[in-house]
C-alpha cells in the first residue's frame, strides 16, 4: 500500500520549491495570455457588433473556428503550422512559450468576445442614442456610457474565463513549455513516485485556482444587477 | 515543399488515418458523458441533501475536480493509480478521467436545473403521497430537463473538444494519429489543420443544436 504521508515527508522540501518555480511560469502563460485574450476579446465583440457586414462575418467566422476547437489543436496548429506555410521567415524568436500564449490568447479572445459582446448587447440601445443625443461622439459614448456599465455584466464571466485559462495552460506542456506539468513529468519519471508527484501538484493547481473561483463568486454577489 | 502539392499527394491518406481515430474518440466521448450523466446526477442529489455526511464530500469533490486541470486528473489516474494496485487501460483511464471532470460539472448543471424548479411542485407531488424519491423521478427531474438541456449540449461539445488529451495516456484517437502521421511524415501543417477541420464538422452543428435548443427554451418561458 502506497504510504503518501512519508514519501511526502521525505521528499516534499525537494519537490515543492521545484514544482513552485515552475509554477511561475504557469502564471506568466496564465497572465500574457489573458491580457492577449481581453485585447482580441474586445476588438473581436466590437467587430461582431458592428454594422459593418464584412466585420460582422469576420468576427462570427472566428468565434465559430476558435471556439469549436480543441485548445490542444489550437495550440499545435499556432507552433507547428506557420513556420511551415512561411518557411523564408526567421522563426527563431518563435519559442514554445510564446506559441502558448499567442494559442490560448486567440482561442481565450473568441470565448471573450462572446462575453463582451452580451455585455454590449445587454445595455439598452437608448444608453448609446441618449448620449449621442447629448453631443457625445460614439467613440466617446462607448468610453464613458457603455463600456462601465457593460464592465458589471462582463465581470463575473470574465473571472471565470480566467479560472479555466488557469488549468487550460497545463496543456502547453504538450508543445513543451516547462510549466508546472512538464516540472511534474520529469520528477516523476526521475523519482518513480507519479501518484505522489501528480497529487501534489493537483494541489498546487487547486491553491491557484480555488482563491481565484472564492473571488469571482464574491464579485457574483455584490456585481449583481438587480431585475 | 507547395502546401498544395502535398495535400494532393498525401491527402487522401492524411484524411483516411485520421478518420480512422474517429471511432477512439467518440468511444471516449460517449462513455465519459455517460458516466458523468450518471455520477454528476448522484453527486448533485447529494449536495442538495439534508445530511452534511453527504453534502460535503460532494462539495469537495466538485470544488476539487472543478479546481484542477482534466491534464493532472488523467495523470493521477493514468500513472498515478498503479501505486496504489491498479493499472487501467488507456480507455478506462480516459472515461473515467474525463468522467469524474465532468461529472463535477454536470452536477453544477443538474442542481441549477433542479433549484429552477419551484418548490411547490415537489410539495405538490409529496402532497399527493409520492415518495421523494418518485416525486424527483417523474415530476422535478423532466421539468428540469428543459432547463438543463441546452447547457447539457454545450458541455457535451466540451466534453468532445476535451478527448482531444487522452492522447496523453495512450489512446489512439484523432491527435494520437495527427501526432503520429506528423512523426512519420514531418509535414505538421496540413495534418493538424485538416485535424481541426475534423472537430469543426462535428463541434459546430453540435453548438448550432445547442444554441437552438436555448432559444426554445427562452419561448417557453
Amino acid at each position: 500500500m502506497l504510504q503518501l504521508p512519508e514519501i511526502y515527508a521525505e521528499n516534499i522540501h525537494r519537490w515543492l520549491p521545484e514544482l513552485l518555480y515552475y509554477s511561475l511560469t504557469t502564471l506568466k502563460i496564465g497572465f500574457f495570455s489573458f491580457v492577449l485574450a481581453v485585447l482580441f476579446g474586445v476588438f473581436f465583440a466590437l467587430c461582431r457588433t458592428s454594422r459593418n457586414r464584412f466585420l460582422r462575418g469576420f468576427a462570427i467566422g472566428y468565434i465559430e473556428i476558435a471556439r469549436g476547437l480543441p485548445i490542444v489543436v489550437v495550440l499545435y496548429i499556432v507552433y507547428f503550422v506557420p513556420p511551415q506555410l512561411f518557411p523564408g521567415i526567421n522563426w527563431q524568436w518563435f519559442s514554445d512559450f510564446t506559441a502558448a500564449v499567442l494559442g490560448l490568447g486567440l482561442h481565450g479572445g473568441a470565448i471573450l468576445a462572446e462575453v463582451f459582446r452580451s455585455g454590449i448587447e445587454a445595455l439598452h440601445k437608448g444608453q448609446r442614442e441618449a448620449a449621442i443625443s447629448l453631443g457625445m461622439t460614439p467613440a466617446k459614448a462607448m468610453t464613458y456610457i457603455i463600456l462601465p456599465q457593460a464592465a458589471r455584466i462582463v465581470l463575473p464571466p470574465t473571472g471565470n474565463y480566467a479560472i479555466g485559462l488557469l488549468k487550460d495552460t497545463s496543456l502547453c506542456t504538450l508543445i513543451g513549455v516547462n510549466e508546472i506539468m512538464n516540472g511534474a513529468k520529469s520528477i516523476a519519471s526521475s523519482d518513480y513516485q507519479p501518484m505522489a508527484v501528480f497529487v501534489l501538484v493537483a494541489v498546487i493547481y487547486f491553491a491557484m485556482s480555488y482563491p481565484l473561483s472564492l473571488a469571482v463568486r464574491y464579485m457574483e454577489r455584490r456585481l449583481r444587477v438587480s431585475g | 515543399m507547395n502546401f498544395f502539392q502535398i495535400i494532393e499527394d498525401k491527402g487522401w491518406y492524411f484524411f483516411t488515418t485520421l478518420l480512422s481515430g474517429w471511432p477512439a474518440t467518440l468511444t471516449v466521448a460517449i462513455g465519459s458523458l455517460a458516466f458523468a450523466l450518471v455520477f454528476g446526477l448522484i453527486v448533485a442529489l447529494m449536495r442538495m441533501s439534508r445530511w452534511k455526511l453527504l453534502r460535503w464530500p460532494a462539495t469537495a469533490y466538485v470544488e476539487f475536480f472543478r479546481g484542477t486541470p482534466a491534464l493532472v486528473q488523467l495523470f493521477v489516474i493514468y500513472f498515478g493509480f498503479p501505486d496504489v494496485g491498479y493499472q487501467p487501460s488507456p480507455f478506462q483511464a480516459a472515461i473515467l478521467g474525463l468522467g469524474l471532470n465532468g461529472a463535477a460539472y454536470l452536477s453544477e448543471i443538474y442542481r441549477a436545473g433542479i433549484e429552477s424548479i419551484h418548490r411547490g411542485q415537489m410539495e405538490a407531488a409529496l402532497t399527493l403521497g409520492m415518495t421523494p424519491r418518485r416525486a424527483m423521478q417523474y415530476i422535478v427531474l423532466p421539468q428540469a430537463l428543459r432547463t438543463m438541456l441546452p447547457p447539457m449540449t454545450n458541455f457535451a461539445i466540451v466534453l468532445l473538444k476535451d478527448t482531444s488529451i487522452v492522447f496523453t495516456v495512450g489512446v489512439l484517437e484523432v491527435m494520437a494519429l495527427a501526432r503520429q502521421l506528423v512523426t512519420e511524415t514531418l509535414m505538421s501543417a496540413p495534418i493538424y489543420l485538416m485535424a481541426g477541420a475534423m472537430y469543426l464538422c462535428v463541434t459546430i452543428p453540435m453548438a448550432r443544436v445547442a444554441a437552438r435548443l436555448e432559444r426554445q427554451r427562452q419561448a417557453w418561458h
